[in-house]
């Protein structure tokens, strides 16, 4: 980078919104923001940097490296929100903490990673987003992913498919098989990391063969509706597993039955942050978008790190991703009239702008345009409704 | 023209030609493809397949941004992207290893200890900087690592590095430079990956591919 012109560039990883872009962005976050809110969640705002210790809590904890993080003049360290679960849950935690639960919350805002610009992500990038604080067992699940649903078919996307995986099962199967330590984290890598190779060289390593064996394997490749999963339930069915594998199914089975049926999948694969989150996760995909649009799911141990131990799932959706989904597709506005006023006497021109405003229309006024001609030069060049004000 | 529904990277150079074999004994359509030609893109609509020819090293980036749904590329280049990719099968073919080795001269004058070797050495030369970083980072050890693009056997001849972290298959090109191995890092094959986002909604496609690929790969390497 050329540091002579500094001044005319961009640092990496970070964008401008032009007037199209930006009214396309502004208008689905608006969208999802009424569909939130038509779901009884409402909207709060948190500060754009807080202390390093909230966001350790929550689930960039453990890539500490993606933070923006800075020194205040008392020397304390701050850092830029790298995602927005951590401060809604300080926020509930803190200064909701007498509301009645559930509490059902939401946000559009930026946040901010030291992502690898040069793989597909952006430092600074938007998401819209709700958490469901204090709702419990199947019917927060329900919910949370019903909405995700909706909020993807609000954003405009049709082919979109959203895929239900239960970090619990995967924790209870895990728990079984009576590894310890470095053999656990290694096993757990491999399928977080869907590396069927290095999770096979595993089991001959750690000697897991027979149904401990089977049941990885199935953890790793079960994928279809409820039939593939009640198939499974007698092979996966350790103790520790058994509630969360009834829990899908059920969830799946009322979404079913409301009609969702045909946006949705079960894949065990999908393990999301496996340490944060504590029971369903989903995530939103559009075909030819190497990246989910949306992720989610159930994180019942953040709220305790605040002191306030709350049961909580919720979902972030990523406005840029869905814009890119979109391939450049823009919401079409009802186009209002537009008009040019004009005129010599300012004043006038102000008063007349002013009434056709009320009227609904969107009034550009002409600055420094002195004579009629002039006027309708500009009006026609710029595709607008002419007004010219006589002066009284 | 019918839809294209899978598209899978398949690398330039020896490993694609490997490739080509395998997607033929899977009883996959290759007539006519060839890796090595001018011609970077095969359809065949009546398979709904496609396949795309790229650099070794740009298949987990095709990949990873779901450019292509599948890809087959050698386990030392997939480690070296740090793609966030499914790693799905391990294809047999392609054998190579990440060695350290040195000028026979050093490995002499170290006594052939490698604890004193590394003592002594303080550069790196590397096609593949995040193995060697982790390789030495995992032996608690600090040296300079020096990124270069191939013939990295010239790199201690002339006094560029101490060390060097490569892949081999047979040996032969150390042996020609007088160079020892003195580690063996980890060993690579060919693997095949799928994009995170694909796999799950097109899974029913990939599935049956993948376990085709995996049977006919049965038995290689």
């Amino acid at each position: 980078m050329n540091n002579y012109n500094r001044h005319l560039q961009l640092p990496e990883g970070v964008d401008d919104f032009l007037p199209g872009p930006a009214a396309a962005k502004r208008s689905l976050e608006n969208k999802l923001l009424g569909l939130f809110r038509s779901w009884g969640y409402q909207e709060v705002v948190t500060p754009t940097f807080e202390f390093t210790e909230t966001f350790q809590a929550g689930q960039v904890a453990a890539k500490e490296e993606l933070l923006f993080r800075f020194i205040d003049r008392k020397g304390r360290v701050l850092t830029l929100r790298p995602e927005m679960t951590a401060p809604i849950a300080r926020l509930v935690a803190t200064r909701l903490r007498k509301e009645k639960l559930p509490l059902r919350l939401c946000y559009v805002a930026s946040v901010f990673r030291y992502e690898d610009p040069a793989r597909g992500r952006r430092r600074e990038f938007h998401q819209a987003g709700v958490e469901l604080i204090g709702g419990t067992g199947v019917g927060a699940d329900v919910e949370v992913v019903a909405l995700a649903v909706e909020a993807l078919l609000e954003s405009g996307l049709k082919d979109f498919q959203v895929g239900l995986g239960q970090v619990a099962i995967t924790k209870g199967v895990l728990a079984d098989l009576g590894l310890e330590g470095e053999a656990l984290a290694a096993v757990k890598e491999a399928l977080v990391g869907k590396d069927w190779v290095g999770l096979n060289r595993l089991c001959e390593q750690y000697g897991l063969r027979g149904t401990a064996r089977q049941r990885l394997e199935l953890l790793f490749t079960l994928h279809g509706g409820r039939r593939e999963l009640k198939e499974a339930i007698p092979i996966l069915g350790v103790e520790a597993a058994r509630e969360p594998l009834a829990h899908l199914e059920e969830v799946l089975a009322i979404l079913e039955r409301y009609g969702l049926g045909r946006y949705l999948f079960i894949d065990l694969g999908i393990l999301r942050d496996f340490d944060y989150y504590t029971g369903l996760v989903f995530e939103g995909y559009v075909p030819g978008l190497g990246f989910p649009v949306l992720g989610g799911g159930r994180y019942d141990g953040l709220l305790a790190e605040f002191g306030y131990p709350c049961p909580a799932t919720g979902f972030a959706l990523g406005i840029e991703r869905v814009l890119a989904a979109r391939n450049g597709e823009m919401f079409i506005e009802e186009e209002s009239r537009a008009y040019l006023v004009a005129g010599k006497d300012l004043a006038a021109a102000l008063t007349k702008a002013k009434e056709l405003r009320r009227s609904g229309a969107r009034v550009e006024l002409g600055c420094g345009i002195s004579s009629l001609e002039e006027a309708r030069r500009e009006a026609a060049e710029r595709g607008l409704n002419l007004v010219w004000v006589e002066t009284v | 023209m019918a839809e294209i529904l899978i598209t899978i990277a398949l690398p330039k150079g020896k490993l694609g030609g490997e490739a080509v074999e395998l997607l033929a004994r899977a009883g996959l359509p290759v007539e006519g493809v060839d890796t090595e030609s001018r011609q970077l893109v095969f359809c065949f609509p009546e398979d709904f397949l496609r396949y795309i020819i790229c650099r070794p090293t740009d298949v987990p980036t095709y990949v990873e941004y779901g450019a292509a749904d599948l890809g087959i590329v050698g386990k030392d280049t997939l480690v070296e992207s740090g793609a966030d990719v499914f790693e799905l099968a391990d294809l047999g073919f392609g054998y190579c290893r990440f060695v350290l080795a040195v000028p026979r001269i050093k490995w002499e004058e170290a006594g052939r200890s490698l604890e004193t070797l590394l003592s002594l050495s303080r550069r790196v030369a590397t096609k593949f900087p995040r193995v060697a970083a982790n390789f030495f980072a995992g032996l608690g050890q600090q040296v300079e690592i020096i990124k270069l693009h191939g013939n990295i056997e010239l790199a201690p001849q002339v006094g560029l590095a101490d060390l060097i972290v490569d892949i081999v298959s047979t040996g032969r090109t150390l042996k020609e430079n007088d160079l020892v191995e003195v580690a063996s890092i980890f060993p690579a094959t060919a693997r095949l990956i799928a994009n995170r986002v694909s796999y799950r909604i097109r899974h029913k496609e990939l599935h049956s591919l993948v376990e085709r690929l995996r049977k006919a790969s049965e038995g290689l390497g």
